[in-house]
């Protein structure tokens, strides 16, 4: 059954895009299959040897040299994808490591603190080459499985795993260097990997206010986590200004944090918006990013980099 | 919950895997040891947090019980600094090995390798650990792991 878009949701998010036509129809085509080059056990080069041998054809990611796309769904079945040289990951998912590869260079202590499945943390880990110390958190035990599994595949001996609610999770002294926050959300911008997202949206959208609640507290105990200059990334997967902008306005009104550009060449971002259902935001949330699907071909997400 | 690594212990794993593999020490320099229940060793970071306690750390190496026993995730990141030990399998027993499947090899190929734990390679890829009797070689692969691959 072919997917559609609720007019609610079209009515909701027509107005904040610059291309209604071009996203809605963006959000009903398929995702090619993207994947990054895990450089703790693998080069580019040999990478793309290999998958040339194979006669699987890819396509370099333009703002991500060790990230490609494939049409060919089965790069998961790849002798590369059982040794750990490549991981399967959404191109959007790649982005908040991405943003801290020049504060990762040099950081001794790191915090993902919503890290399963551990995506995230193998890059931030492949950032750092196996240096410093990364404290995988993630609330949920059963979740640690999947985490602790890619963990170990990918060869990351840098990550220690906690097991906490990151609102309750202690003061380190001296704080933490770089800290990532990728939120449980709403996750309305999955639609194109999980078009069913689009039959349940109505009551998903009814969860939004409280994935908000906890997004906020989440994004204020992580600023309080952090040393001085220490520098935060907020991310999400979902469109709703309320669990976005309105997350990072929430924290600008309560701590003294700056926020920092966002700079990511060759791919197109869209600064924050600034006006929700009469709820106005303050002017620096424009340095914020949101990535629309139809702008580089990827699913939607949302980007902060706070500075403490 | 893990701990700092006895330094018994430590000279047990990094001696063996020095005897027999020919791995070097100095390897593991920029890292430490940590030890879990049921005789599991890992390999992780120099520095831990002290609050909340670690569940795992880095990852993990080797069990200890009446053998040392590496892991397939130890061997698929150090396996390239092995330099004895260690059986090459054909395209088609690797493709079998993945899948999880005992080997039954021909003489010629286990030549270099004495029974016990052994690295299994294909080409130069570093395939992870099997134990070697006589001329078998049994799937050590964790099962989650295991895959039926269509590119090798």
């Amino acid at each position: 059954m072919k997917p559609i878009i609720p007019d609610q949701f079209k009515e909701r998010y027509g107005k904040l895009v610059d291309d209604q036509d071009a996203f809605f129809s963006s959000l009903l085509q398929q995702l090619p299959k993207s994947f990054r080059i895990n450089p703790l056990k693998a080069s580019p080069k040999t990478i793309e040897k290999r998958f040339k041998d194979y006669g699987i054809v890819l396509k370099q990611v333009p703002w991500y040299s060790d990230a490609f796309v494939s049409k060919n769904y089965a790069i998961g079945n790849t002798l590369e994808n059982f040794l750990g040289y490549i991981y399967i990951q959404e191109l959007t998912s790649m982005l908040p490591p991405l943003i801290l590869k020049t504060e990762l260079q040099n950081a001794e202590f790191v915090l993902d603190g919503c890290a399963a499945p551990g995506s995230k943390t193998t890059q931030l880990a492949a950032f750092m080459e196996n240096r410093g110390t990364i404290i995988a958190n993630d609330i949920n035990y059963n979740r640690i499985r999947a985490l602790k599994f890619n963990i170990e595949k990918t060869g990351t001996l840098n990550a220690i795993i906690t097991n906490l609610d990151l609102r309750f999770f202690p003061k380190r002294e001296g704080g933490f260097d770089v800290i990532l926050v990728d939120v449980p959300c709403s996750s309305e911008g999955t639609i194109r990997k999980n078009p069913t997202m689009l039959l349940k949206w109505l009551n998903q959208k009814k969860r939004i206010p409280g994935y908000a609640n906890l997004q906020q507290q989440f994004i204020v105990k992580a600023f309080d986590l952090l040393k001085p200059g220490g520098c935060l990334v907020y991310s999400t997967c979902t469109i709703a200004p309320e669990e976005n902008e309105g997350v990072v306005n929430w924290l600008l009104e309560r701590r003294p944090a700056k926020l920092d550009q966002i700079n990511i060449p060759e791919m197109k971002l869209t600064p924050g918006i600034l006006e929700w259902n009469g709820e106005e935001y303050n002017p620096e949330i424009r340095k914020t990013s949101r990535i629309w699907p139809h702008h580089n071909d990827t699913d939607g997400f949302f980007l902060a980099k706070v500075r403490k | 919950m893990i701990t700092k690594c006895s330094p018994q212990d430590q000279s047990l794993v990094l001696d063996y895997f020095k005897e027999r593999f020919g791995i070097e020490r100095h390897l593991f320099k920029d890292f430490s040891f940590y030890g879990a229940s049921k005789g599991r060793i890992f390999l992780g970071p120099k520095s831990l947090i002290d609050k909340p306690k670690p569940v795992t750390a880095g990852i993990l190496i080797a069990r200890i019980s009446r053998f040392i026993k590496p892991t397939t995730n130890f061997f698929q990141l150090y396996g390239k600094f092995v330099k004895k030990n260690s059986v090459s399998l054909t395209r088609e027993n690797a493709t079998r090995f993945i899948r999880g499947e005992d080997l039954e090899l021909s003489a010629d190929k286990t030549s270099n390798a004495s029974d016990g734990y052994v690295l299994v390679t294909y080409l130069d890829f570093p395939l992870g650990c099997s134990l070697l009797k006589g001329n078998r070689v049994k799937n050590m692969i964790p099962r989650p792991k295991l895959l039926d691959l269509e590119f090798l």
